[in-house]
């Protein structure tokens, strides 16, 4: 538009041309261009059934997603180590590595993160309640890094002021409390820089009377701000955009399925999952007693809760976040569910 | 004797003179190959911008084809494409990794929704997302009889029809008083310079959208100097060694660079009509009548002291009309951005 000048000039002196009748003629004859937006005779649809099969949800599963990588590789962030029953006076020993790595997020789409031992988010970290949890943390980084943790434990602990610079280290030590789904992330600041360049994970509180047995999952929803504008470009769970729509989770029909979600998405007010055609429990942080039935949950930054789902009929059901921007931005998946 | 020692002296100078010359063409050649290192010298380079040139957007039957080109020096590896702010499957013709101004064009399958706005996003590799927002879908007219036809027609409109109309004014012109035909004259000069005024800064304006890759203000100044050059050689032919041109050597000059100015606007309207601006281009087409009524009279103005045949006449104003066909033609088919 700003292009021409002169049809700017035009465009100012426009009322007075359309007096013409010739202005008229010109728009019929106006070739194809004229056609297409104004003769409604001939109004298009613009898709026939057999390009269904092309686009949308049909297209974005298994080979048809956009994701990276093969079968598995995200398993360790998608399984968690086991429960381990109560026992007094157990130590947990982790050791987190902060890096600086370059991680593919979506097929050739590259993201410098920092991560927790190479990935984003980082591993899972897991005790029983009471059990002293002792996580060694290295800084191989290039800034300076912490793990601040969710839950209770004294606030030398707390990984806000004890600044780790790289090539230095920091033991921290503390029982872990209390039961629930909590995490983990780097509280140095710029903090919104340091969270969303990948520094965060999911911290399980097992509580001393263990949960049922299930099928336990975790699911870290998280976002990719990979042009620097303060919105997100890609949206996953476990750090991968659309990996579980080309690698569905395989479950059974009728067995328990516990689901650890928690959202770590910088920039966006809140993520939400919604799973289809089935209805779960879900309960806020992981503690009390206070569980709901339901098929969407929203968490804001940092909230977490556990679900649990025993699945009415086989198939392929879909999960995603309820808001379709980020669902259509890769955090998107499906459970195979077989007899 | 001294003649033969200045002659030899002259082409030992003008060896010398050339001297400068080859050692700047071989500086030249060493910074062209060691100008990553000097520049390093100075520390901090910053990142290529990783951004695409969104030339052109097609919406075809349940399609999208966006051709973008790199503009940058370093390659640009098309990654990740969104439509409306949605990862779509997507195929290209042509390569994915893109080199200096090397272009490709992304095949999205796509239902898209006719006469409404949409955003397509080109990610590369590296996660900058390069957005084109289009105000309105419209079928991509595509080449045809009836639409060959309409944009000439709407040329000849433009072109052809107002400076014959103009060109009328001869028999008028000859009886005029000779003041008067130097007023008109005068008119013919003023309007000629108006154009040039005004085609020098519209290219002007028009090459700040360029990439930068493709010359800017000095490419506008070459095609200037070229003009005025084919200008003034046809000026020369047509006057022969003669001490001044004829009347209707004159009206063919000045035919010739009004034919010029004409293929430029015959491009604008042409794109305007195809990029779905119609409303404007029926405007455009009645402003650039109006117009180029004057034009025709500028023809007349020099041929009026002349003996001219109605041949001549009708060569006349089709050499200054219908390059206006031509620039619909292209206008209308090939439009770029860059047009």
């Amino acid at each position: 538009m700003a292009k021409f000048t002169r049809r700017r000039l035009l465009c100012a002196t426009a009322p007075l041309a359309a007096a013409a009748p010739l202005g008229a003629k010109i728009a019929i004859g106006g070739g194809d261009a004229a056609a297409a937006g104004h003769d409604h005779s001939t109004h298009r649809t613009t898709e026939s059934h057999s390009d269904h099969a092309r686009m949308g949800h049909a297209a974005m599963i298994g080979d048809g997603a956009p994701a990276v990588g093969g079968p598995n590789e995200l398993d360790e962030l998608l399984y968690p180590p086991p429960a381990l029953p109560y026992k007094p006076g157990r130590v947990r020993p982790y050791t987190l590595v902060a890096t600086d790595e370059e991680i593919e997020i979506a097929p050739g789409v590259f993201f410098p993160a920092w991560t927790y031992n190479g990935t984003v988010p980082g591993p899972v970290i897991r005790a029983t309640e009471d059990d002293l949890l002792r996580v060694r943390f290295i800084n191989r980084g290039s800034h300076p890094h912490t793990i601040h943790f969710h839950g209770i434990h004294p606030t030398n602990m707390d990984g806000v002021f004890e600044i780790v610079v790289p090539g230095d280290e920091l033991t921290y030590e503390f029982p872990a409390r209390p039961a629930g789904l909590h995490l983990y992330h780097c509280h140095s600041t710029p903090l919104k820089k340091h969270i969303h360049k990948g520094l965060y994970g999911a911290f399980i509180v097992d509580p001393k009377v263990p949960r049922a047995p299930a099928r336990e999952l975790v699911f870290v929803m998280n976002g990719y701000d990979t042009d620097g504008d303060g919105g997100n470009n890609f949206y996953t769970v476990n750090g991968r955009s659309f990996y579980y729509a080309r690698y569905p989770i395989r479950v059974r029909k009728g067995e328990l399925v516990r689901v650890y979600l928690a959202n770590l998405t910088e920039f966006d007010l809140i993520n939400s999952f919604h799973l289809h055609a089935d209805f779960f429990r879900y309960q806020p942080t992981g503690t009390g007693d206070n569980w709901e039935y339901t098929d969407t949950v929203m968490q804001c930054q940092g909230q977490r809760g556990v679900l649990e789902v025993q699945f009415s009929n086989s198939g392929t059901f879909m999960f995603h976040a309820h808001q379709s921007e980020f669902t259509e931005l890769g955090w998107m998946g499906y459970f195979q569910v077989e007899e | 004797m001294e003649a033969p020692t200045a002659v030899g002296g002259g082409v030992a100078w003008r060896l010398w003179a050339l001297v400068p010359i080859v050692l700047l063409a071989l500086a030249v050649a060493v910074v062209v190959s060691q100008g990553d290192r000097v520049v390093d010298l100075l520390g901090g380079t910053p990142p290529p911008a990783d951004e695409f040139d969104v030339r052109r957007v097609e919406f075809r039957e349940g399609e999208i084809r966006i051709e973008v080109r790199n503009p940058q020096r370093d390659d640009l590896t098309i990654a990740s494409v969104t439509v409306d702010d949605a990862i779509v499957p997507f195929t290209l013709d042509g390569p994915a990794t893109l080199g200096r101004l090397r272009t490709s064009t992304i095949v999205v399958p796509y239902a898209w929704v006719e006469d409404e706005p949409i955003a397509v996003g080109v990610t590369s590799s590296t996660g900058i997302e390069t957005v084109e927002e289009i105000p309105a879908a419209v079928l991509t007219p595509q080449p045809s009889a009836r639409g060959f036809f309409g944009y000439g027609l709407i040329g000849l409109l433009v072109g052809v029809v107002p400076v014959a109309l103009g060109l009328l004014w001869l028999p008028s012109l000859r009886r005029a008083d000779a003041r008067w035909l130097a007023a008109f004259m005068a008119l013919t000069a003023g309007l000629l310079t108006f154009l040039g005024i005004e085609a020098l800064a519209e290219a002007l304006e028009l090459q700040a959208a360029l990439p930068s890759a493709l010359g800017g203000p000095g490419l506008v100044l070459l095609g200037v100097a070229a003009s005025a050059l084919g200008m003034t050689f046809l000026s020369a032919r047509l006057s022969r060694g003669k001490t001044g041109m004829t009347g209707l050597a004159l009206a063919l000059l000045v035919a010739v660079g009004i034919g010029v100015h004409n293929l430029g606007e015959g491009l604008a309207i042409g794109t305007s009509f195809s990029t779905g601006e119609l409303q404007l281009g029926a405007f455009l087409v009645i402003g650039f009548m109006v117009h180029n009524l004057t034009e025709g009279l500028g023809i007349a103005a020099p041929a009026s002291g002349a003996r001219v045949t109605v041949w001549q006449l009708i060569g006349l104003a089709l050499i200054a009309g219908a390059p206006a066909i031509l620039g619909t033609w292209l206008g209308g088919y090939a439009a770029r951005g860059t047009l």
